[in-house]
């Protein structure tokens, strides 16, 4: 009795609220904090370990838009984002409605589509650095036997498509991702609403476009903002297939923060860039929780 | 003074008498984070005979990818939990001493016996002094060479025998070979944006005659043309923009590129997988220069500040670098930084190991300054504008001066 007084009673609320509280705020909350420190600080290796270091305001933010690389990179992350976020989408949702199909071995296959998302982005990069080399990878092979191409294409050495190179690879690496919150989406749409629609006349485009993306929808919020933030922090793939170059063409802001903290030792500097990159991560995941609860009275 | 006699005993291997003399208390532990990852290195071999020969100190160590220890020893550095001995890259010394994170060994390392000045080649001993102090002990060396497929220089009608001795001639030599419309190159070097990069094309930069502040004259001008002419008439692929040097090797390994500068540190698994005759030259020189210049790699000793067992790490330091474990190096496809010892007479193409140690009479530090990744970015950069054909060389060399110099001004580096 008296146990299930105290499970109804204000403290266990308080109790839970506090657990939780505490949880984020020593394990989300502190680095947080302590990279927003760091990053109006003037931050070197002699200084590191104490909090007590010369105070420099927005400078180090100031030094990072002044940077010739920033234009460059901020170009990069947006196109490196928008493009992984778009495509991974329309082929993830192309894959889960065709699974959604019922023809022989089709989950088995459904499950082997998700084999390229439990591989560690290190290694997806490795390969693709072999994939797409010039001289002797499988995809110039394949587009010369394919008589597409007479000459080279230097996917990963041209300034000018190593960005594609990566987001191809970065691309083929989340689309199972999309592809199996998508076809959990599609298997919580009850049956019969289709069987309905179809009584009624209506084609498959139209059930798909009236049915299927309406209540689609909820899923699709999240998985757009999980895409975003997944993308916007891709790091060990690029860094595997070019470190960020040539010529910091396929550099983004998560590379660049690695470099300039662990090869120039410009701590500041690594740490405005992870600030400015957490602003933009969290207006991602705020759109996403106000989606999530406008859905909630449905 | 009387523990050092001890020590010296028994790192001559005299391990019963140290015991023996010795009163029983409980073992020092000296955390080393180490580069030696695969289980037959020779530097674990060396670790376990110590464990094996001290009883008051004992070596508990982590091995940590090469390419990986400046990001590990900042991240211990700022979480205060430091190891007591680590292997650093050499160049990086510099820049983590004038940041007040290395402890001082210079006092240590001029009241040792066994660590006289002497026996360290000069260049790596160079690589250990910031601002006048010394800050570590040179562990181990490698230098570049060029490794040749001599079967490939054979099929382009070139004599194996007569090897390239001049940039000229290695030029010659890599359009008589190379095919690149069927992947089959002349030169493999890495051109990558990073600090492999750097330690490839400064050797040639150096030989040229010129020198980090003379970077806007005709002779660095000729060191990056160089490179440019060898991707832009295809002796060399448009991929050593991206690949590192291990990748190059892989290259040459698999045939498609003939020569190919790299280090001894590819010797294990060459001599393991090679499928051709080859050879290791020593890199060709200018013609009208003649300036002998290589890189100088490999890792330093080195004790971080706030280390608890400084005494111990030290004699760690001792220990690796007497003559019985210094001569371990070469069958790791190291070269130990000390002059006294020669590679083994049984290993496996004793000469080329040889070779490689010929070839660091020439090798010249990278620095010392604590601006050296700047200063190495900016090189990366010129080198790649060059090649991508961005901005022709003398244009990329300009702009790099302009970085580097007020970075030179504010740390000179001697002969650089």
């Amino acid at each position: 009795m008296s146990r299930d007084r105290f499970l109804d009673s204000p403290t266990i609320w308080v109790l839970l609220i506090g657990a939780a509280a505490l949880f984020l705020l020593l394990l989300v909350g502190y680095p947080i904090a302590y990279n927003l420190v760091m990053s109006v600080q003037e931050v070197t290796l002699g200084n590191l370990p104490s909090f007590s270091r010369p105070w420099v305001g927005l400078q180090n933010y100031r030094q990072l838009l002044a940077d010739p690389l920033f234009l460059l990179v901020a170009k990069n992350t947006l196109i490196f984002t928008v493009a992984n976020v778009a495509v991974q989408f329309v082929l993830g949702l192309g894959l889960a409605l065709y699974f959604q199909l019922s023809f022989p071995a089709s989950s088995f296959l459904r499950g082997l589509v998700l084999v390229g998302w439990m591989l560690p982005p290190l290694v997806i990069g490795a390969v693709w650095k072999w994939l797409l080399g010039s001289d002797s990878g499988f995809v110039n092979y394949a587009l010369q036997g394919l008589g597409l191409i007479s000459g080279k294409i230097y996917w990963l050495a041209d300034p000018l498509l190593s960005l594609v190179a990566v987001t191809i690879a970065n691309i083929w690496f989340g689309v199972p991702f999309n592809m199996i919150l998508l076809a959990a989406g599609l298997a919580g749409i009850p049956t019969d609403i289709y069987e309905a629609a179809a009584l009624d006349g209506a084609g498959p485009v139209r059930r798909f476009i009236w049915i299927t993306l309406p209540l689609l929808r909820p899923t699709i919020y999240a998985l757009l903002s999980l895409t975003t933030v997944y993308t916007m922090r891709a790091f060990d793939l690029i860094y595997t297939m070019t470190h960020g170059g040539p010529l910091d063409s396929s550099n983004i802001f998560p590379v660049w923060s690695y470099r300039m903290s662990f090869e120039l030792f410009d701590f500041g500097g690594g740490a405005a860039i992870a600030t400015a990159m957490f602003a933009l991560v969290l207006v991602v995941a705020l759109a996403y929780v106000r989606s999530v609860n406008a859905e909630r009275p449905m | 003074m009387k523990r050092r006699t001890f020590c010296t005993l028994a790192t001559a291997g005299s391990a019963s008498l140290a015991l023996g003399a010795r009163p029983a208390r409980a073992a020092t532990t000296v955390s080393l984070w180490h580069i030696f990852g695969y289980s037959t290195e020779p530097g674990l071999i060396n670790i376990t005979r110590f464990n094996q020969t001290r009883t008051d100190v004992q070596i508990d160590g982590k091995s940590v990818p090469f390419g990986q220890l400046s990001q590990q020893l900042v991240k211990a550095v700022a979480t205060g939990d430091v190891p007591d001995l680590i292997t650093i890259d050499n160049p990086t010394v510099a820049s983590f001493a004038g940041q007040g994170v290395l402890e001082e060994v210079g006092a240590k390392v001029a009241a040792s016996k066994g660590l006289a000045r002497s026996r360290f080649f000069p260049g790596s001993w160079a690589t250990t002094i910031f601002q006048g102090k010394q800050f570590a002990v040179p562990g181990e060396v490698n230098t570049l060479m060029f490794y040749v497929n001599q079967d490939m220089l054979r099929a382009g009608g070139v004599d194996p025998a007569k090897p390239p001795q001049t940039w000229a001639e290695l030029t010659a030599v890599a359009a008589k070979v190379a095919d690149s419309a069927k992947g089959k190159y002349g030169i493999g070097v890495s051109a990558i944006q990073t600090e492999e990069g750097t330690f490839q094309w400064l050797p040639f930069l150096q030989q040229s005659g010129a020198g980090l502040k003379t970077l806007t004259s005709p002779d660095a001008v000729a060191a990056l043309q160089l490179w440019v002419d060898w991707v832009q008439k295809g002796y060399a692929s448009h991929d050593i923009l991206v690949k590192r040097q291990s990748e190059m090797t892989d290259a040459w390994l698999a045939g498609n590129s003939a020569m190919s500068l790299s280090g001894p540190w590819e010797l294990p698994r060459i001599l393991r997988d090679v499928k051709f005759n080859w050879t290791v030259i020593p890199m060709p020189v200018r013609a009208d220069k003649n300036i002998h210049a290589t890189a100088l790699g490999g890792y330093v000793w080195a004790i971080p500040k706030g280390a608890k067992n400084v005494d111990a790490a030290f004699q760690v330091i001792e220990y690796m670098l007497a003559p019985e474990q210094a001569a371990r190096s070469f069958a790791g496809g190291r070269l130990p930084a000390v002059q006294d010892v020669q590679p083994p007479a049984d290993l496996p193409r004793a000469e080329v190991y040889a070779g490689f140690e010929s070839q660091l009479q020439y090798a010249r530090p990278r620095g010392p300054s604590p601006e050296w990744p700047r200063i190495s970015e900016a090189l990366q950069r010129a080198i790649q504008e060059a090649i991508t054909g961005q901005q022709p060389a003398q244009q990329a060399l300009a702009t790099a001066a302009a970085t580097i110099a007020p970075l030179l001004q504010r740390y000179p580096i001697e002969g650089m």
